[in-house]
């Protein structure tokens, strides 16, 4: 009985001590769906970079078409890579990977999953 | 009544003072004056801050100060210590695309931030700055970034031209982010705002959404800078880790 009664404000103390970090430390990576507006631009965001790319390839590939008189062919061909860069896009914007080109891993990704969350 | 103002025309740039060199237009417009105006604001706020400097700061050396240590503590997140000698441009920056912003939201302001051209030329410069930090630190290695690790030689054929291609996307949606979030903001502001005058008494209401949204594009001006910074920050990661 004595020991239990020493023991407990140690152990309301430590309770209360993972409270307070639990409420301090951020989600590490909510569900885009949580709230409509982030959601929201959250879409926004994943629409953007997948239609930039297919836009910019296009264009590239109109350019080269001007350029080297090889008329459909740039076009067709640059925006099926431009398709192909837009999702590759999307598919790291969505796990988190950054914006990083490439497939290697980031050790860091929970400084990017923040600010995926914090865009309006 | 018809609706006198186009919600659209706020962003018309007007030549203020025309200057013509050699069949170049380079006229002073009012894009021109709010750029002279964030870059005075934003001088102004470091340098006056910087003036006294006590143990305890007052309130506009603690708005230097925070500011300062927001995008330190960015660049030491985000790129790491070797990121800190680019410090001076990336604070540049934030500054300079916060201030824009901001100040567009003033009465009879002018968003610059909210034209394609000024954040296109912004994201180049970061493009090529980045690009640029990357060839002198690595070399030819550095296109050794676009060659993604551990992949079979058939798929490089197809991978590479992906990767490069997403990396010449990068300033378009770095551009497009911060103009469309700014042209959207004060457009919706201007069709509230043209409501209030159609509807006479009625009019409190569009008026009311409008002093809302105006706290929504404050919030929307921070964080559109901030986001440019940061993601400024993640390519000069990339440069200098190469991953």
């Amino acid at each position: 009985m004595d020991e239990h009664e020493k023991s407990d404000p140690l152990r309301e103390l430590g309770e209360r001590l993972d409270k307070a970090r639990r409420a301090q430390q951020r989600p590490e990576r909510a569900a885009p769906s949580e709230d409509t507006s982030s959601a929201l631009a959250y879409g926004l965001r994943v629409g953007l970079e997948l239609v930039v790319a297919i836009v910019v390839a296009v264009l590239i590939g109109w350019a080269l078409d001007k350029w080297l008189g090889t008329r459909p062919w740039g076009m067709i061909g640059f925006f099926f890579l431009g398709v192909a860069a837009g999702m590759v896009n999307v598919y790291r914007t969505v796990r988190g990977l950054g914006m990083a080109v490439g497939y290697r891993r980031d050790r860091k990704t929970g400084t990017e999953a923040n600010w995926d969350e914090d865009e309006d | 009544m018809a609706l006198e103002l186009h919600p659209l025309e706020q962003f018309k740039t007007a030549k203020l003072i025309p200057i013509h060199i050699g069949g170049i237009d380079a006229s002073f417009t009012n894009a021109s004056l709010f750029m002279c105006l964030a870059v005075v604001v934003a001088s102004a706020l470091v340098i006056l801050g910087a003036r006294r400097r006590d143990l305890v700061p007052g309130r506009w050396q603690s708005i230097a100060e925070v500011s300062y240590e927001f995008i330190a503590k960015m660049i030491d997140d985000n790129v790491g210590h070797e990121g800190r000698q680019y410090f001076p441009f990336l604070f540049t920056l934030f500054m300079f695309v916060l201030f824009g912003n901001l100040l567009g939201l003033t009465p009879y302001g002018y968003v610059f931030t909210g034209q394609i051209i000024v954040t296109f030329a912004l994201a180049v410069v970061v493009f090529i700055g980045v690009t640029l930090i990357g060839i002198i630190r690595h070399g030819f290695r550095f296109l050794s970034f676009f060659v993604p690790h551990g992949v079979p030689f058939v798929l490089l054929i197809i991978l590479v031209p992906i990767e490069v291609l997403s990396y010449f996307i990068r300033p378009f949606t770095l551009s497009i982010r911060l103009f469309a979030n700014m042209m959207a903001g004060h457009t919706m502001l201007a069709i509230f705002g043209g409501f209030v005058a159609v509807l006479g008494i009625a009019g409190i209401l569009p008026l009311s959404v409008d002093v809302l949204l105006i706290f929504l594009e404050l919030l929307v001006a921070v964080l559109q800078a901030y986001v440019f910074t940061i993601l400024s920050c993640l390519y000069l990661r990339d440069a200098i880790h190469l991953h």
